[in-house]
């Protein structure tokens, strides 16, 4: 594999001084003294690496994933369980686990989309840019509240159940998915966006075939961001009685029972290594066309 | 009781768990950067070897902290142990990606003039590279460190230390009068903490950063 290829790795693709912590983008200050005034901002968000997936790359997670869970779910077979553990996974407890945690997950990841963009959107137009350093400021500051507590807090509040828990996944994944939209549009090369409109595009035109399609790289970072912290963020809403793959890591502590705590450990990794890999797959595969050269 | 009224009843307990929180934290973000930095140093100029560990340690970010602990819980047991080794794994991606990116940053033709006037490769690294990559790297730890704040509130579940154990009490006394207040005291002090470090951080920032190289 050449240098070129390996550099591809879909985690690679963020500019250089800007990366993905904990699924949030966050960039180097010192990039941006350095470089923000003297590059031109469209070589802010340069669309790096080919769209060419390596098929051992891509097949690689998905089979180590199928081994680790063939492999657990054998272990598990012959564990020896005591009434205890069995009241914890038996009558169909696992699969509903499953379900309720990818349930959580995607609700939850449907709401902030079609909150967090067109409020970036929204962010980013002429009327209301001078809100967007204060928005920025309030995603930051949000990032200082850990996700247990907002999601207890809102327990108490909503009361149990799966509501509380999703509210609390949403408020507390909109944040980096509007900071990655805002950044997305921000990065746009001005220049491309005064050309349409000297072609007489409407403001509406400007941003549905020029701002959008550019800033579609970041707004499926984005996607993939909410998707990989709400898969996390799920297991806590057991803690409120939004079920979830919570249920098996927090009955096998509190039981001691460690088959049951492994078992549910073991899905909640496959499950958000799965759907990293899935989301970093769209992230190539929908790509414009237009933005592959650079190479 | 109001919540001031609770805080004030309690604040011996409050203040030893925010100690614990913040010494946990304070101790695998230490751990975390020595490693990350060394991983960094070791890793940087080799292509695949960078990019693996890039990879590795953006893996462990993944996986959510529930789940990690939940695996160290049977090998490492209850307690200290598998807070202070999540913590630390958690802590290194920003830390060992910001180390590697700094680094490759770093002018080619200012090492090239260190290694003219005879530095050692040792000198090179530790007095022009590391100080020039150091910006980025102080940014990594101030984002890991914000991160580790919100993990190590879950690892009281393990019976970690800390303002998460104030969090779990309320869980467990759901319905009860103090419930409210006991969550909202292990919330606000995490934020409370998580805002004293990013200063601390831009503290130690203005005193770290070279000069020269200062904006």
């Amino acid at each position: 594999m050449s240098p070129r290829e390996e550099r591809r790795a879909p985690r690679d693709e963020r500019p250089p001084g800007e990366h993905e912590v904990h699924g949030l983008a966050f960039r180097d200050e010192v990039h941006e003294r350095e470089h923000g005034a003297a590059a031109p901002p469209g070589a802010a968000a340069p669309p790096r690496g080919l769209r060419r997936i390596s098929w051992q790359r891509a097949l690689t997670m998905p089979l180590f994933l199928a081994a680790a869970l063939l492999g657990t779910w054998l272990w598990f077979r012959g564990a020896r369980l005591d009434s205890i553990a069995h009241q914890a996974v038996d009558n169909g407890k696992v699969g509903l686990a499953v379900r309720q945690h990818i349930q959580l997950t995607a609700v939850s990841t449907f709401f902030v989309l079609i909150i967090a963009i067109p409020l970036g959107v929204a962010l980013t137009r002429a009327r209301l840019r001078r809100a967007t350093p204060f928005a920025v400021a309030v995603a930051n500051l949000g990032q200082a509240v850990p996700a247990l507590g907002l999601l207890v807090l809102l327990v108490i509040w909503l009361g149990i159940g799966a509501k509380a828990a999703v509210i609390g996944m949403v408020i507390y994944a909109v944040l980096p998915v509007l900071a990655n939209t805002i950044a997305g549009l921000r990065a746009i090369d001005p220049t491309l966006t005064e050309a349409a409109r000297g072609i007489g595009m409407s403001p509406a035109g400007v941003l549905t075939r020029v701002e959008l399609p550019l800033a579609v790289p970041l707004i499926l970072a984005g996607v993939r961001t909410a998707l990989v912290l709400n898969v996390g963020t799920a297991t806590l809403a057991t803690f409120g009685g939004g079920g979830g793959l919570g249920d098996l890591i927090a009955a096998g502590i509190i039981t001691q029972r460690m088959p049951v705590l492994i078992l549910g450990s073991v899905l909640t990794v496959a499950l958000a290594l799965l759907v990293d890999w899935l989301a970093s797959l769209a992230e190539v595969l929908l790509r414009p066309h237009g933005l592959e050269v650079s190479h | 009781m109001s919540f001031w009224e609770y805080v004030g009843s309690r604040h011996a307990q409050l203040l030893t768990d925010a100690a614990q929180h913040a010494s946990a934290v304070f101790q695998c973000m230490v751990a975390a950067t020595v490693l990350g930095v060394a991983l960094g140093v070791a890793t940087y100029r080799t292509e695949w070897a960078g990019n693996l560990a890039t990879t590795a340690t953006s893996t462990i970010l993944t996986v959510p902290s529930l789940a990690l602990i939940g695996l160290l819980i049977p090998v490492v047991g209850l307690g200290v142990a598998p807070t202070v080794i999540a913590l630390t794994l958690y802590g290194l991606l920003p830390v060992v990606r910001n180390a590697i990116v700094g680094l490759r940053g770093v002018d080619a033709t200012l090492v090239d003039a260190a290694r003219g006037i005879g530095m050692s490769r040792t000198a090179q690294l530790l007095r022009v590279e590391l100080p020039l990559a150091w910006p980025p790297i102080l940014t990594g730890i101030r984002v890991a460190t914000q991160m580790l704040m919100g993990i190590a509130a879950i690892a009281a579940f393990a019976s970690g230390p800390g303002l998460g154990n104030e969090i779990f009490r309320g869980i467990a006394s759901l319905g009860s009068a103090n419930a409210l207040n006991q969550v909202l005291s292990g919330t606000l002090g995490i934020v409370v903490l998580a805002l004293l470090f990013d200063a601390a951080y831009v503290l130690i920032g203005r005193l770290t950063i070279p000069r020269g190289i200062r904006a």
